[in-house]
C-alpha cells in the first residue's frame, strides 16, 4: 500500500478520515467495529428521515462534484437518473483508477470499503436503483478482498441485499473486477465492459444518466465522490461546502510523485499546487523546479510560475491542465519537457481504443510528431503542425480521451515554447536528453526530411 | 516471327476486323448503367498505407454493422498476435493480406489455411452453463474459459459463440480487446518481463515517468520505423 503523506494539520479528513495511518482502523469483515466507527449511520439516516429526494437535495446543496475527473456536480447527475420514467436503474462505482502509476481510489477501498459502500447505497437509495457494481482493476486484490468482506458482512447486517432495513428495497451490490486499457475508465466504456462487450465509447448526450448499462438510466461515480456521500449526510452541507474551494468543495485523495518520494495526500480542492508538490518534498539540494506534470499521462505540463494555481476543476482547466487521475508529478531540472509530452502522448495514442478517425490516427499523429522531434528530423513546420492537429483532434473528438491526450503536447508548447523550438530548429535539447536531428545538417546530408 | 513478311500484321488485322463485328462490351456510364445486384456495394478489399502496413484497425465496425454477417475478422490483429479463424472462405473478409489479395482474384500461398485445433467442448459448456449462455456475462465466461485452458482456443470461442448467440465477430473483438485475456497458450514461466510484455503501453509510460524523475536511461530508438507498430516504441532501453 501507498504511503499516506504528511499534510498540514488543518486540512481536514473526509475521505483518510477512517485509515489516516495507512492502515485500516477496523476489519472490513466486522460490522460493529464499522458501526462503531460511524459507518451506514448516514445511510439509516436517508432511509429513516431524509429519503431519496431529501437525500439527493442534500447532496446538491453541498456542492459535490465528481471526483472522475470531469467535476460534473453530483447532486445533478443523481436527479437526472432519478427522474427517468423507468423501473430499472443502476449505480456503478468507478473505481477501475486507469492510471497505473496513481493509487488513491486501490487505497481508498482497501482502508475503507465501507464508506465506499455506504455512499454507494445512498446513491442507489436516492435515484432508486436495486443493483449496483463496484468495478475496479482485477490485480487490485487488496481493495478486492476488502470490498467483499466488506459487502458480505453489510449484506448479513441487512444493510446491503434484498430488504435492506426493512423498506422492502433491494440493493444487490456485485464487484466487477475489470482488467484492460487506460480508456477503460471512461464511463461509458466501462459500462461496455460490465455488458460483457469491447470497450469503446459511446456518442454522450445521452449520457449514462439517462441511457447507460444496459440501456438504463446509470449513475456513474468515481469512488472517492461516493466516499464523500455519507460525510456529507452527518455533518451536512454547509459544513462540506465550507470546505475546500468555493466552486469545488470538498477533499481529494492526490497522488504525489517526485524525485525525493511519492505518496497520496488528501488535499482539499483549491489550495495552491505548488504546495500540493512539496508534499513530496519537492526537488533535491541544487535542482531546480522544472515543471509539474498535472493530471496523469493525459495530463498538462505546467512551468514553476503556475504553481500558485488553485488545485481545482476550473482552475486547472484554464492553465491547460486537469484533475485528471489526481496525480502530481514533480519534473526537476534534469528531465526535457519536449521528451515527457512525446512518451505521454505515445502512452495515450497506445491506449487509444480505434473506434474513431481523431482517436486512431489524429493521436498516433501527434505522438509521431513527438517522436520527430525528440529522437528524428523534425520539420520546420512541425510546431504549427501540432498546433493545427491538436485542435482538430479536440474538435472532432468522440470522448475525452483523445481530446485530452493533445495536453502533454500543446501545454510544452504554451509554457516551454523556446525549448521546443530550439529542438526543431537547432537540433539540440537543453536538458542533453533528446537527439533531434538538426535541420540543417539534416539537408546538407540529404537526409529524408519526410521519413514519418 | 513469321516467315512470310507481313503475315503478322495480317493475322491481327484480321482479329480486329472479326472483333469490329462484334457486339460491343463496352458500357457508355453513365447513359447506360450496368447491371447489378441491388445491394451490391463493389469489391471488400482492404487498403494499404504508405507504410505497407493494411489501414484496417480491426475496430469492428463492419463486421458488427454487416446485416448478413458476411464480414468477420480473422488472421493478424493489431497486437500482432496470430490468430486462426476460418469458414468457408467465400463467406469472409479476413483481415489479412491474403484474403485482401484473394478478393482480387489473384491466387495466394496460403499455408495458413487449414481449421483449428479441437478441443473437449464439455469444459466450455459446463461453463457456459454457469453463466446461464448469457451473452452479457461474455467477460466472465471468457476469464472463466482461459482458466480452463490456459488461453482462449479459437475452438471454445466457436462454441461460445454458439451457444450465447453472440456474433464470432463482436466475441472475438471483446476478447481481443481485453489486455488479460490471450490467444495462444502462455510461456511455461511467466516472468515479470513476459508480464510487462503483454502491457508495453503501461510499462514504458511508467519507465517515462521515473526517467523524468531521475532513474534516466539513455533515450534510444529511432523515428523512420516501418510501420506504427503498437509494440515498438522508441522509448523502450535495450
Ligand atoms: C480516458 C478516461 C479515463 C478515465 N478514467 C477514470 C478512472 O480511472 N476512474 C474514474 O473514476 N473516472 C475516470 N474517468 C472519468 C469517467 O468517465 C467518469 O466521468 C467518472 O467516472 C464519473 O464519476 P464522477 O462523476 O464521480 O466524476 C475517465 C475518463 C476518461 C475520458
Ligand atoms: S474492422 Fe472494418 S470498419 Fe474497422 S478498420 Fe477494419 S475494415 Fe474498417
Ligand atoms: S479513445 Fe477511441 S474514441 Fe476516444
Amino acid at each position: 500500500m501507498a504511503t499516506i503523506l504528511r499534510t498540514p494539520a488543518d486540512w481536514p479528513r473526509i475521505l483518510l478520515a477512517r485509515g489516516g495511518r495507512g492502515r485500516p482502523t477496523f476489519d472490513p469483515a466486522d460490522i460493529e467495529a464499522a458501526g462503531a466507527a460511524g459507518a451506514w449511520s448516514a445511510f439509516r439516516s436517508v432511509v429513516r428521515d431524509l429519503g431519496p429526494a431529501g437525500s439527493i437535495a442534500t447532496i446538491a446543496a453541498s456542492g459535490l462534484r465528481g471526483r472522475g475527473g470531469a467535476g460534473f456536480p453530483t447532486g445533478e447527475k443523481w436527479r437526472a437518473a432519478s427522474e427517468q420514467p423507468v423501473a430499472r436503474r443502476f449505480v456503478v462505482a468507478n473505481g477501475y483508477e486507469a492510471d497505473p502509476a496513481v493509487v488513491t481510489d486501490r487505497t481508498l477501498m482497501a482502508l475503507d470499503p465501507h464508506a465506499v459502500l455506504e455512499g454507494l447505497a445512498i446513491a442507489a437509495f436516492s435515484i432508486g436503483a436495486s443493483e449496483a457494481v463496484v468495478a475496479l482493476r482485477a490485480d487490485a486484490t487488496d481493495a478486492l478482498r476488502a470490498l467483499e468482506a466488506a459487502v458480505l458482512a453489510a449484506e448479513n447486517a441487512g444493510l446491503l441485499g434484498v430488504d435492506v432495513l426493512g423498506t422492502g428495497r433491494d440493493i444487490v451490490v456485485t464487484i466487477r473486477p475489470v482488467q484492460g486499457a487506460y480508456m477503460l475508465g471512461e464511463e461509458t466504456v466501462l459500462l461496455k465492459a460490465l455488458e460483457g462487450k469491447r470497450g469503446q465509447p459511446e456518442q454522450r448526450p445521452p449520457y449514462p444518466a439517462v441511457r447507460g448499462l444496459f440501456g438504463a438510466p446509470t449513475v456513474v461515480n468515481n469512488v472517492q465522490t461516493l466516499a464523500a456521500v455519507p460525510w456529507i449526510v452527518a455533518n451536512g452541507a454547509p459544513a462540506f461546502a465550507a470546505i475546500g474551494s468555493k466552486a469545488s468543495p470538498g477533499t481529494v485523495l492526490v497522488h504525489v510523485r517526485g524525485p525525493l518520494g511519492e505518496g497520496i495526500a488528501e488535499v482539499p480542492l483549491g489550495v495552491p499546487l505548488g504546495q500540493i508538490a512539496g508534499l513530496a518534498g519537492g526537488v533535491a539540494e541544487g535542482r531546480t523546479l522544472k515543471a509539474l506534470l498535472v493530471g496523469g499521462p493525459s495530463g498538462g505540463i505546467l512551468p514553476p510560475d503556475v504553481a500558485d494555481t488553485a488545485y481545482e476543476f476550473d482552475a486547472l482547466r484554464s492553465v491547460g491542465a486537469h484533475l485528471g487521475s489526481r496525480s502530481v508529478v514533480v519534473v526537476d531540472d534534469r528531465a526535457c519537457v519536449v521528451d515527457l509530452g512525446r512518451l505521454l502522448t505515445r502512452f495515450c495514442a497506445d491506449e487509444a481504443c480505434g473506434k474513431t478517425i481523431p482517436c486512431r490516427i489524429g493521436t498516433r499523429r501527434l505522438a509521431e510528431i513527438g517522436e520527430r522531434v525528440t529522437v528524428g528530423v523534425p520539420k520546420p513546420t512541425d510546431a504549427t503542425l501540432l498546433a493545427d492537429l491538436a485542435h482538430d483532434v479536440v474538435e472532432s473528438a468522440l470522448c475525452d480521451h483523445e481530446r485530452l491526450a493533445t495536453l502533454p503536447m500543446t501545454s510544452g508548447m504554451r509554457y516551454f515554447r523556446s525549448e521546443l523550438d530550439e529542438h526543431i530548429l537547432h537540433g539540440s535539447c537543453p536538458a542533453g536528453v533528446c537527439h533531434p536531428i538538426a535541420l540543417a545538417a539534416a539537408s546538407r546530408s540529404n537526409a529524408p526530411m519526410t521519413s514519418r | 516471327m513469321s516467315s512470310v513478311p507481313g503475315l503478322g500484321i495480317a493475322r491481327g488485322m484480321a482479329f480486329t476486323l472479326k472483333r469490329f463485328f462484334e457486339p460491343k462490351a463496352t458500357i457508355r456510364y453513365p447513359e447506360q448503367a450496368a447491371d447489378s445486384a441491388p445491394r451490391f456495394r463493389g469489391r471488400l478489399q482492404l487498403l494499404y498505407d504508405e507504410w505497407g502496413t493494411l489501414k484496417c484497425e480491426t475496430c469492428f465496425q463492419c463486421a458488427q454493422a454487416c446485416p448478413i454477417e458476411c464480414i468477420d475478422m480473422g488472421g493478424l490483429d493489431t497486437k500482432g498476435r496470430y490468430h486462426v479463424h476460418w469458414g468457408p472462405p467465400e463467406t469472409y473478409g479476413e483481415r489479412r493480406e491474403e484474403s485482401a489479395l484473394r478478393r482480387s482474384g489473384r491466387t495466394v500461398p496460403d499455408a495458413a489455411y487449414q481449421h483449428f485445433e479441437p478441443i473437449d467442448v464439455a469444459t466450455v459448456d459446463a461453463i457456459l452453463d454457469r453463466y446461464d449462455h448469457d451473452p452479457k456475462q461474455a467477460l466472465q465466461i471468457l476469464g472463466d474459459v482461459q482458466d480452463a485452458f490456459g488461453y482462449l482456443p479459437v475452438a471454445a470461442l466457436k462454441q461460445i459463440s454458439f451457444a450465447t448467440g453472440t456474433w464470432y465477430a463482436m466475441l472475438y473483438g471483446t476478447a481481443s480487446y481485453y489486455r488479460h485475456l490471450r490467444f495462444e497458450p502462455p510461456a511455461a514461466t511467466e516472468t515479470r518481463a513476459a508480464f510487462d510484455a503483454h502491457r508495453p503501453s503501461e510499462t514504458s509510460y511508467l519507465a517515462a515517468l521515473g526517467a523524468a524523475l531521475g532513474e534516466r536511461q539513455p533515450a534510444t530508438g529511432t523515428p523512420a520505423q516501418p510501420r506504427g507498430s503498437r509494440s515498438r516504441r522508441p522509448s523502450s532501453a535495450n
